[in-house]
């Protein structure tokens, strides 16, 4: 058994977006403010109540919202954040989608939103609107509507089914 | 927000687990984190240590033997929604959203008994088990009972839950449907319904509600309607007319109790359609 005292600090190891990291934290500590002080401050923190997902990562495989989670439980986790989707210079094709389809206004829910829908086209590569609706109901946007970002999901799940990303530079 | 300060401990067995939690009545046992959590950031609870479930291998499983599914404490909302369990997937797909249901668990569900959670409207139709493990020994308990009241769980210090059992209800129909405000949220109300048929005579039908009491309750009366008959529009109007005087709602902000109690009726309704039609 491991025990750790309220005011004591614990080490963790993190895989963010491929590469390991070190850091020291109270157990009380979220999950959502460890990577943003780790410099990936894609990660939004929009409600802090987990409805608005601007805060979505995915972790071991499985979106999470990350102002929910102990960093201390996160603890030997490999963690992508929307930083990481983009390889070699070329972004992810549910980035490019949004780009094209001009998904987004403001952008404070684009991350979540874009993470929240690269699991959803891991888990469903072929969805029906209505999937991706029922997808990515856990992610709030309060400018654009859902229009544009239902378009581009769409769009990218054809691409990635494709294998055909929109620009093959940058 | 930050939640209060906490101890953390991360046991190596259950039997670690359930003897720290005994010893420590103020410790909380973490599991997917998602009721917990939230009630720590409002400072609704200020417990002295968080006890880690996560790594406990021995309640993160699923099997189906001799007829009964066996649902380990940490099966998630997303893996019960993917394992075609009858009633409790269909409940499963509309617990909050994907991520809440990446993380949240049966056991911490039946545990937190929110009165508005919406599997126990299936747990109690299917006379679901709960299986429980403290120091002293293992003993299970129907969910009937297991539910005590809102908030409280028949649970003792130390206790945790290890299992929920099932029954597999083959050859039944069943139907979940959930009144709520906007995606994501708390049922206003929640009915689940199974249902057998033979030669199109129901010959078992179970009716639980959920958000409209205290606790999630079956409608007896409405279900012995059922019984023995070949139901017509006419008999469901009359037997979800029957279900709504199981409900004693509150009002509150997804609507008045006097609208909550109308809508069993009208969702009773259709989840007995709904089953029927299957
Ligand atoms: C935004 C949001 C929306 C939600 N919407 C819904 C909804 O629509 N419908 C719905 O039903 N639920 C909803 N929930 C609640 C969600 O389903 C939670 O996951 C669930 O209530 C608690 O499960 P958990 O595994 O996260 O438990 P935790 O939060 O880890 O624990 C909850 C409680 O149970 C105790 N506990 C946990 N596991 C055990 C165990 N094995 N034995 C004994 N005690 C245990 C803990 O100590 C704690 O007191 C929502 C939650 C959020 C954050």
């Amino acid at each position: 058994m491991k025990l750790f005292e309220k005011d004591q600090k614990v080490k963790i190891t993190l895989k963010v977006n491929g590469k390991p990291y070190e850091t020291e934290v109270e157990p009380r500590r979220l999950l959502v403010h460890v990577l943003r002080e780790l410099g990936f401050t894609g990660v939004h923190v929009g409600c802090d109540t987990s409805n608005c997902g601007a805060c979505t990562v995915i972790m071991d495989g499985k979106s999470v919202k990350s102002c929910t989670l102990l960093a201390v439980e996160a603890n030997n986790s490999e963690i992508t954040t929307v930083e990481g989707l983009a390889q070699d210079g070329n972004l992810h094709p549910v980035q490019e989608a949004f780009w094209e389809k001009h998904a987004l206004q403001c952008g404070y829910c684009t991350p979540g939103m874009i993470m929240q829908s690269v699991w959803l086209l891991k888990e469903n590569p072929n969805p029906t609107e209505e999937e991706i609706r029922e997808g990515i109901s856990g992610n709030l946007c309060r400018c654009t509507g859902y229009q544009n970002i239902v378009e581009a999901i769409k769009t990218a799940a054809e691409r990635l089914r494709l294998n055909q990303p929109l620009y093959q530079r940058r | 927000m930050y939640p209060p300060k906490f101890g953390y401990v991360i046991p190596d067995s259950l039997g670690e687990a359930t003897e720290f939690l005994e010893q420590h009545e103020d410790a909380k046992a973490l599991a997917g984190g998602h009721s917990l959590i939230p009630m720590l950031k409002l400072r609704i609870i200020r417990p002295s240590y968080l006890v880690e479930l996560k790594g406990l291998k021995e309640l993160h499983f699923l099997s189906r033997e001799g007829g009964k599914i066996r649902i380990g404490a940490l099966t998630t909302h997303y893996e019960i929604l993917k394992s075609g369990i009858p009633l409790l997937s269909e409940a499963a797909s509309t617990v909050a959203d994907p991520q809440v249901r990446n993380m949240g668990t049966i056991g911490g569900v039946i545990s937190h008994l929110d009165p508005a959670a919406d599997y126990p409207a299936s747990l109690i139709a299917m006379d679901a088990v709960v299986r429980i493990k403290g120091r002293k020994g293992v003993r299970e308990e129907s969910f009937k009972d297991f539910a005590k009241d809102m908030f409280t769980p028949d649970l003792s210090p130390g206790e945790l839950v290890t299992e929920v059992v099932v029954p597999d209800f083959n050859g039944y129909s069943f139907s979940y449907k959930k009144l709520e405000r906007r995606a994501g949220d708390f049922a206003i109300v929640g009915v689940a319904v199974l249902l057998k048929k033979e030669g199109g005579v129901v010959k078992d039908v179970r009716i639980g509600l959920t958000a409209v009491n205290n606790k999630a309750v079956r409608a007896d009366e409405a279900e012995k309607m059922l019984l023995d008959a070949s139901p017509d529009e006419k008999l469901i109007e009359k037997v979800s007319e029957k279900a709504m005087e199981y409900a004693n709602p509150t009002s509150d902000i997804r609507g008045t109790a006097e609208y909550k109690k109308k809508m069993v009726k009208v969702m009773t309704k259709r989840a007995l359609l709904d089953a029927l039609k299957r």
